[in-house]
């Protein structure tokens, strides 16, 4: 399969034009705040539309490598950054008569022209931009370590349009391997076919349909019996946050307790969306689901959410983290942690899941909920073991309002704005009580080793 | 599949003798059958078979893995867990407990998993009451499990040993809840012989619990996907699967047959696989006993028959799969029958093995009378005059008196 590369990402509407990105650059490649020599070029705003941004995208297929007569710019197959080699370069010009992105240009100042060759894989002008307007996209050595492995499931799961826990489930699935027990409870994995349907499975691995009230301890069995005999197996769940938060929380407090060796995954979509999209232990304050109505009396659910990441650690699992899946290295880093740790113990990952069907949201716009979601902090992502406790893992320090979330989101299409103020009331709370942890995490005396696997025999 | 290969320490070389009460001996056939994973959640009168096991695990004299979970239903689920992995299992539970594992307890059958699990038989609630009494076993008798009930703390151990057995059996594949009466057989204290652990070896062979459905990633499948609906495939495969369940349990009734005598044949002690018939072959008038009343009923019989009256007993010992040949056989040897439940059958003003014995007395092409006895509920002593009444009940029964009222062997004790 072919290879994907890194590259830098510019949000017009997050850019206040202050030039920051320009004078790094200057400074980076000459040592001098005269954005004259800067690569990369924010263009004014003209009346009525967003800046505009002059640098190279470093195309895959680049007209500027084809006009050139010399072989000075070449695209480099390892970084694909495209490489302009000055020893080479007869000043021709060609190349910027190519370009549609002003990305190379003749640079008076040096006397031939200059681009943008992405600061080795450091960009200057990411570090320097205070809104986040840029950033540098790593995601593509996901493609580049996972591409060639195989899909677990079938094609074709019957998810709805624009979900992200099929994205989710074939990620994960994807990078853990076939060496895997997997059970899901109802509810939207299973519904989409992923255990199966009259003698038909999605799924090219042993997978079980447990029960929403029992999962954790189901695996926990199977996880005994697999060390007892001496193979090493994962057992792991993709569960629903039913099966996680309401009905299986037993089985899964009960396993954490007992710190059995597994994998569990939260995807919380916040209620039941698979059967009719009703409330839920960790449906948000506010929300419209069908048994949380609005009405005259009523206007979505009224109490809050039980936060069961931070329940999670208060149990000591020997891993917790919150995930996005707008954020796939951040949760690829944190399953890769989970995967080690669930040989020996409890890892708890709490991946949040926008519902497009259940939410009212276009299907489109489910990947930017969910960065949304984290930008406003209404999500945090963090991660967390008993020897290091808490820390952010992609912290958000001047977070949109709230409301800015909300509105993109049809079951909050109701919220008054005294709602939406109590929402952010305790968006802020959350945020305050998850730092305080962070602080008790850095001033805390080194812990002892947490507690050890279960089994109290394992002959082989 | 079994990873255990050292001898248990409970191996001697000849057997021997030990006096225990019946949740011991139960947990003594356990170690013998060598499971894999021990779940265990206590529950009275139950809590002391699991705390023997325990005890057993930690002194290292079973090596089994000792699975401490928060409540019934994680006992089944894990254990489901196992079994799909492949090991061989084992837990216990009664009453209240039993009820709330009723959820993955249901599902095993179907999964057609070969568990044990003992059944410490307790009334159920309401009264609030930590009694004996099988109201708990028979409000499970049609959730798929197959139910032994045991008369003496002797057979509590070798049932146990016998259903790892008779639910391995290919033929067979289901769980088997080998049911003794709580109080009176849970802390009964007797003489019972343990059998040599390598002839119990012998005896059971390894197990193989998971050929036909596993979690393994060598055999990757899907376990219990959606099957059912109104079209396509659905309805079919479901039947096939109900209908296999079903003719498993019917194979059931030869295998516990077959076992129980090979049992004999290598241990010397032969138990009533499915009906015992205790002096029946010239009777007139039947007791129809379950459990561990029937000792003091055989007692009842014996005196009965010093005076000359022409009474006989009919022991269930298997009540799923319903022994019903076997029934009809003992049934049709008798002109009246007076059946004693432990437990009662709501909306039939009757015990719910009257209601049985009724079922199979169709099948013996006679009308004769037949009368429900109840007693025993919640710990209550049933006792030999209890059953002098009931036989002398019964004697006197007469064609015509309303079948549909029960007599409360306890009401004025």
């Amino acid at each position: 399969m072919g290879k994907c590369f890194s590259t830098l990402q510019f949000h017009a509407s997050r850019c206040d034009g202050c030039g920051d990105c320009m004078t790094a650059c200057a400074q980076a490649k000459a040592k001098t705040d005269d954005h004259a020599y800067s690569r990369i070029h924010i263009l004014p705003k003209i009346a009525g539309e967003d800046v505009e941004l002059a640098l190279c995208r470093q195309c895959a297929d680049p007209v500027c490598v084809m006009n050139c007569p010399s072989g000075a710019l070449t695209k480099n197959a390892d970084t694909g950054v495209i490489d302009w080699a000055d020893s080479k370069c007869v000043n021709c010009l060609l190349c910027t008569a190519g370009c549609a992105y002003a990305g190379i240009v003749y640079d008076a100042e040096v006397g031939h022209v200059s681009k943008c060759d992405q600061c080795d894989g450091d960009p200057a002008c990411v570090k320097a931009c205070p809104n986040e307007a840029l950033e540098y996209r790593t995601a593509a050595r996901i493609f580049n370590d996972y591409a060639d492995k195989e899909d677990m499931f079938c094609r074709g799961l019957s998810a709805c349009h624009g979900c992200n826990s099929e994205l989710l489930m074939r990620h994960t699935m994807r990078k853990v391997g076939p060496e895997v027990v997997m059970a899901a409870p109802p509810g939207c994995v299973p519904g989409m076919g992923a255990v199966g349907y009259n003698g038909q499975t999605g799924s090219k691995f042993p997978v079980f349909h447990s029960l929403l009230t029992n999962t954790a301890t189901m695996l926990a069995g199977v996880k005994r019996q697999y060390n007892r005999v001496g193979r090493d197996v994962l057992a792991m769940t993709i569960a629903g946050d039913g099966g996680t938060a309401d009905a299986g929380f037993q089985s899964v407090s009960g396993a954490a307790e007992r710190n059995d060796p597994i994998l569990f995954i939260c995807v919380d979509n916040e209620g039941y969306m698979n059967t009719g999209m009703q409330s839920s232990g960790v449906t948000p304050y506010g929300s419209w689901t069908s048994t949380t109505p609005v009405g005259g009396a009523m206007q979505g659910k009224r109490t809050e959410a039980k936060n069961l990441p931070i329940i999670m650690t208060m149990h000591n699992c020997s891993y917790v983290a919150t995930a996005s899946t707008a954020f796939l290295e951040d949760y690829y880093a944190k399953l890769t942690k989970a995967i080690e740790v669930a040989k020996t113990g409890m890892a708890y990952l709490h991946v949040h899941a926008p519902c497009p069907t259940g939410w009212r949201f276009p299907s489109g716009m489910t990947t930017e909920v969910c960065r949304m979601q984290v930008r406003t902090n209404f999500i945090a992502l963090w991660e967390y073991d008993p020897a290091n406790g808490l820390r952010f893992t992609h912290p958000v320090d001047r977070p949109q309002p709230v409301a800015d979330y909300l509105k993109m989101i049809g079951k909050y299409r109701h919220l008054s704005e005294e709602q939406v103020s109590h929402i952010q009331h305790t968006v802020d709370d959350k945020i305050a009580y998850l730092r305080q942890l962070t602080q008790m995490a850095a001033e805390r005396r080194p812990a002892p080793a947490h507690k050890v696997a279960v089994g109290n025999t394992v002959s082989a | 599949m079994s990873a255990v290969t050292e001898p248990s320490r409970l191996a001697t070389n000849k057997p021997s003798f030990v006096v225990c009460e019946g949740n011991e001996a139960a947990a003594i056939g356990v170690g013998l059958s060598r499971p894999d994973v021990v779940a265990v959640y206590p529950i009275t009168p139950q809590s002391s078979l699991v705390e023997h096991l325990s005890q057993m695990i930690a002194d290292g004299r079973l090596r089994a893995d000792l699975m401490n979970v928060e409540g019934e239903h994680a006992v089944m689920c894990g254990l489901q867990g196992v079994a799909l992995a492949g090991g061989r299992t084992f837990t216990a539970t009664c009453g209240p407990g039993l009820a709330f594992m009723f959820e993955p307890y249901v599902r095993t059958p179907g999964l057609r998993l070969p568990m044990v699990a003992s059944l410490v038989t307790r009334d159920l609630l309401s009264p609030q009451c930590v009694w004996g009494g099988q109201q708990d076993a028979m409000v499970v008798r049609d959730a798929g499990w197959i139910q032994m009930y045991c008369e003496t703390v002797q057979e509590i151990l070798d049932t146990t040993v016998m259903a790892y057995k008779i639910a391995e059996h290919r033929d067979v594949m289901l769980p088997i809840n080998v049911c003794h009466d709580g109080n009176y057989l849970s802390f009964g204290v007797t003489r019972v012989e343990v059998p040599d652990q390598q002839e119990v070896d012998d005896f059971l062979g390894p197990p193989n619990v998971n050929w036909h459905i596993a979690l393994d990633p060598s055999r990757p499948m899907g376990v219990d996907p959606l099957t059912g609906g109104a079209g396509g495939a659905g309805p079919r495969n479901f039947v096939r699967y109900r209908k296999g369940q079903v003719r498993g349990m019917q194979n059931a009734l030869r295998v516990i047959r077959e076992v129980h005598a090979a049992w004999g044949e290598k241990f010397g002690r032969y138990h009533a696989p499915l009906v015992e018939e205790y002096r029946l072959d010239d009777a007139d008038t039947a007791l129809v006993t379950i459990g561990s009343m029937t000792g003091a009923a055989k007692d009842a019989v014996d005196i009965a028959r010093d005076k000359g009256e022409a009474v006989g007993l009919i022991k269930i010992k298997t009540f799923r799969p319903f022994p019903l040949q076997a029934m009809v056989a003992a049934l049709a040897k008798v002109k009246r029958i007076g059946v004693v439940d432990r437990s009662v059958s709501f909306g039939w003003n009757c015990g719910p093995v009257y209601q049985e014995t009724l079922g199979a007395l169709y099948h013996t092409g006679k009308s004769i009378p037949v009368i429900s006895f109840i007693g025993g509920l919640a710990g209550a002593d049933i006792t030999v005059e209890h059953f002098a009444r009931a036989i002398a009940l019964t004697r006197e029964l007469q064609w015509g008196r309303d079948p549909n009222e029960p007599v409360w062997l306890n009401e004025n004790d």
